[in-house]
């Protein structure tokens, strides 16, 4: 599969430039910008979960020696401009508007909802400032589940909303429901749920905020996924326009979708930077990052399935409810792709699918890697549960359910193309890798023994960015734009919008352009992280590998074809007859011709060819993502289960994945174990809880626990043969799928060894006491399937 | 405000601070050391290891004042010319880190260990590993990074011979 014009980087574990500045602790993280005359901002938070405000007082605070200034919600109110979070003012979640300023004023609506910020001379005497702010506080009663707020008598957490509703149930059907149901030989019905856990990037998040007067410009140093949306956020909210804001973004330490846009706090920062007229940094602490920066999944599905005798599933009929936490975010928009998304790889035939979006007294559901996940949990775990009832294996019931690859392509039946899908062959990899028959035998045996081994089995797709519509693949951001521009020093200078975390586009970007440009990989550069000089872009849903590995690659292609036009002049030749290689332009041949790019790029500037030749070498180049294609892949883990701990460890995890063509596969396989990591904490460790009135249980690593490197066992990969569908771009995202799917894989995996018991599971959340409650209430007891023909 | 000397990667270093002020802080904000990460401080995450006399300690969890007259190795210390130490090399050819942020409590961490455990295995690696917290890579990579520093330590001391 041709990817570039000389496969010399691409699909090799070229070594990450970042690593040689990160590794020697060089790397340049918000929290280490340090500017002259820079203050430093702690927030006053709400320890009630809902309440009213009656009053504020900051006078103990402001006569703190060294606190410079305390703002209160009313003061913020009146330096800026109300607005909703510039994520969701981009992508646009229908439905109705919550109304609310950037700290609390009248109402707090969640534990650690900022009350007011104290800016002061260091982030010590802050914290000591927020000490003496008093503020009075009447109780409100908490909103505290989905259930609570779905009470029409709930107090509403936003006044203007008048309920606590803030997506409307709506239903869609696709295929003859009905009909397939009245058809089916036997009908299931389960409710699961998925709770909430979160992103917890070791770095939180952060700003510098530093306002010019004299030249009016706000320059924001962020840690953010896209320094355009954070400038967005930041001009809208201060109400300039954006060429009055500057964000600026270095090194990330993690984000896995926090960091998109401009959080209130940071907003709060930009605009008391501009009432101060000094620079003011904000980095938030591990306890605000647990309890107010976001947090995901809280879901709930009733499922129905319709299903025949010998296994094919046949059709599905789903009614979610999302928990969107106060001040919503990202989860107004995830129901609609939960509901594109369930039919996965498989043939059904009708999908029934209707949600409601609710608010609640708890932190907002924000976008975490593969946001819309739960659709493969609910899909994955329903098959499982039907091969039990029916007597199937479970490999068997995912190949029997496949739809086959045809041309043209089966089709969703939510309505896209499952073009080039390799679900069957990802499946199919696993059973040649694990031996089921053996592992069946050992499980049996061990059980003699009393010791609980179980294997499960998942699959997925994932739109990375998914297969061509009317107007291309790029999915709801559209094109992907890169400027390229060769130096006159013979640097390949590209400007990209992506704002790496951790993904190493510096590195892989670079071997693209190297390879189809014909120049050193260390004769590129990846500009990243200044609004000022790059397009629009963002560093999320799996889009980077095709779409800004795709504008690479053609952009590249453009600007070697300008610089052949000028060497044309130079060499008095053909541009047909020129190449470049390894930094060279020579007339193919005669390598004795060669002239560096560098000369062409001085030659070029010179003037010396008049007006018919641009002097400055730069293109800019888009990207619609071409033919498109999904990821996807299975995997297999195996589990023991100690029956009187209730310790679930994973002894062996196999991922058979398809990416399309692979960049770098150490990049790859990092992305992908990465992944499987947070779905294996997600279901035996990660909880963000809260109790009955709202209050937040897990605000430290001491409760909220993460997987370590005794938790995660050695994770085998196998790359899959893809099917090419573009002529010139067929790399794939890869940044979700671990941790879409390892959650289901695991949880059925342990169903598999509790089988014994007759457990089965119906939730996604596995600590050890929750092991040894289904154990002892022999599992589906007290959430039963139900099941009718 | 006490007047405090700490040897710093060699160097002694002379600064003033409040008794309540983190070593963490005072390495990264006194010092501008900033390759010292915090991440969470309490003690749990582990980004914040820096190696006082020998030994790997969380600097969010001891107070500037307590290091006063010992001697803290940080990330800085450990190939000050700005290449890559040994360790740090192996990681770069394993793909180690991902964000970069845990990085510096991962290196230190494991060269203290490796400094008293030459010959560790993987699980031993693991194990002393497991006290430092990576949200981004699932460990293998930091694991075989470590294991390879370990092999080509011993293959460097077999050919001395």
């Amino acid at each position: 599969m041709t990817q570039t014009a000389a496969q010399r980087y691409t699909g090799a574990s070229v070594k990450r430039s970042e690593d040689l500045r990160i590794l020697a602790g060089a790397g340049r993280y918000v929290d280490d910008i340090k500017l002259p005359g820079m203050l430093h901002a702690a927030f006053v938070r709400s320890p009630l979960p809902h309440g009213r405000v009656l009053a504020v007082d900051a006078s103990a605070a402001r006569a703190l020696p060294g606190v410079v200034a305390v703002l209160t919600g009313a003061d913020l109110d009146e330096m800026t401009v109300r607005g909703p979070d510039p994520l969701l003012a981009l992508m646009g979640g229908g439905g109705p508007t919550a109304e609310y300023s950037l700290l609390a004023t009248d109402t707090v609506r969640l534990v650690g909802d900022p009350v007011a910020v104290v800016i002061a001379e260091s982030r010590y005497l802050a914290e000591d400032g927020g000490e003496l702010v008093e503020v009075d506080y009447a109780d409100l009663p908490a909103v505290a589940s989905a259930t609570a707020a779905l009470d029409v008598g709930s107090t509403p957490v936003f006044a203007n909303l008048g309920n606590n509703i803030i997506g409307p149930h709506k239903r869609s059907e696709f295929g003859d429901v009905a009909g397939t149901f009245a058809a089916a030989d036997r009908i299931a019905e389960f409710h699961l749920d998925v709770h909430r856990h979160q992103n917890v990037p070791m770095e939180g998040r952060g700003c510098v905020a530093s306002y010019d007067a004299d030249s009016g410009l706000l320059t924001m140093y962020a840690a953010t996924q896209s320094v355009h949306i954070t400038r967005m956020g930041v001009a809208a909210c201060l109400g300039v326009d954006p060429e009055r804001v500057r964000v600026l973004a270095g090194d990330i330490g993690g984000s896995f979708g926090l960091k998109i846009g401009a959080s209130r706090e940071e907003l709060a920062v930009a605009a008391a930077s501009r009432a101060l007229g000094r620079p003011v940094k904000w980095v938030e602490d591990r306890s605000e990052n647990l309890t107010v920066s976001g947090q995901a999944r809280e879901e709930s599905f009733d499922v129905r399935a319709a299903v025949s005798d010998q296994g094919d599933l046949l059709g599905l009929d789903v009614s979610m409810v999302i928990d969107t936490g106060a001040y919503p975010v990202m989860g107004t928009m995830v129901p609609s792709i939960i509901e594109a998304m369930l039919p996965g790889p498989y043939k059904l035939a009708a999908l029934g699918f209707e949600s409601t979006a609710v608010v609640t007294n708890k932190a907002s559901y924000i976008a975490y890697r593969g946001p819309w996940a739960s659709e493969t949990f609910v899909r994955e775990r329903v098959l499982d549960l039907l091969a039990k009832e029916l007597g199937l294996d479970p490999f068997e019931i995912r190949l029997r359910n496949v739809a086959p690859r045809t041309s043209p392509p089966a089709m969703m039946i939510t309505g896209r193309p499952l073009s080039g899908v390799t679900t069957r062959e990802s499946l199919g990899r696993l059973t040649q890798v694990v031996d089921v028959p053996v592992f069946r035998r050992r499980q049996a045996a061990e059980r003699a023994r009393g010791r609980y081994l179980g294997i499960g089995v998942a699959t997925f797709i994932e739109a990375a960015p998914g297969p061509r519509g009317p107007e291309g693949s790029g999915g709801a951001l559209g094109q992907e734009s890169m400027r390229l521009r060769l130096a006159e020093d013979g640097i390949v200078m590209l400007f990209t919008g992506q704002m790496p975390h951790g993904q190493g586009h510096q590195t892989t970007l670079a071997q693209i352009a190297a390879d189809e440009f014909g120049v050193p990989f260390e004769q590129v550069r990846v500009v990243i992280g200044d609004s000022d000089a790059v397009p629009f872009g963002l560093t999320g849903g799996s889009r980077s590998a095709t779409m800004t590995g795709g504008v690479t690659l053609h952009g590249a292609r453009q600007l070697k074809a300008k610089v052949l036009d000028v060497a044309a002049l130079l060499f008095e030749a053909s541009a047909a007859d020129l190449e470049i290689t390894d930094g060279q332009v020579v007339v193919r041949g005669d390598p004795d011709s060669a002239i560096g790019v560098a000369e062409v790029a001085r030659q070029a500037a010179s003037g010396r060819f008049g007006a018919e030749v641009d002097p400055t070498i730069e293109v800019e180049a888009t990207f619609d993502g071409g033919e498109g294609g999904w990821s996807g892949g299975s995997h297999c883990a195996i589990v023991e289960v100690d029956v009187e701990t209730g310790i679930v460890r994973v002894e062996r995890y196999v991922a058979a994945e398809d990416c399309g063509a692979l960049i770098n596969p150490a990049v790859v396989e990092g992305q992908i174990r990465g992944g499987i990591a947070q779905g294996i904490g997600a279901v035996l460790l990660e909880r963000s809880a809260y109790d009955q009135d709202g209050n937040y249980q897990s605000a430290t690593f001491m409760d909220y626990l993460l997987p370590t490197a005794t938790d995660i066992p050695r994770i085998e990969i196998e790359h899959l043969q893809t099917v090419p569908l573009d002529a010139d771009v067929n790399f794939r995202g890869v940044g979700e799928g671990g941790m879409i799917v390892a959650p289901p894989t695991v949880v059925n995996a342990i169903e598999d060894a509790l089988a014994p018991f007759g457990v089965r599971i119906y939730e996604q959340h596995l600590p050890p006491a929750r092991i040894l409650e289904l154990i002892a209430h022999h599992g589906g007891d007290d959430v039963p399937t139900t099941w009718s023909s | 405000m006490t007047d405090i000397t700490v040897k710093v990667n060699g160097a002694p270093r002379t600064a003033s601070a409040e008794a309540r002020r983190t070593l963490a802080d005072f390495l990264r904000d006194d010092l501008d050391l900033t390759g010292t990460h915090v991440g969470c401080e309490h003690g749990v995450c582990g980004a914040c290891t820096v190696i006082v006399d020998g030994r790997p300690v969380r600097s969010c969890l001891m107070l500037a004042v307590q290091a006063a007259g010992h001697e803290v190795t940080t990330i800085e210390g450990l190939a000050p010319d700005g290449a890559l130490g040994p360790l740090q090399q192996a990681m770069r050819d394993s793909h180690s880190f991902q964000c970069g942020f845990c990085t510096p409590g991962f290196v230190m961490q494991a060269t203290a260990f490796l400094g008293a455990h030459p010959n560790a295995g993987e699980q031993e690696i693991r194990e002393a590993l497991s006290g430092n917290i990576c949200r981004c890579t699932g460990y293998q990579s930091i694991i075989d990074g470590v294991l390879l520093a370990a092999q080509r330590s011993k293959a460097n001391v077999g050919s001395d011979r």
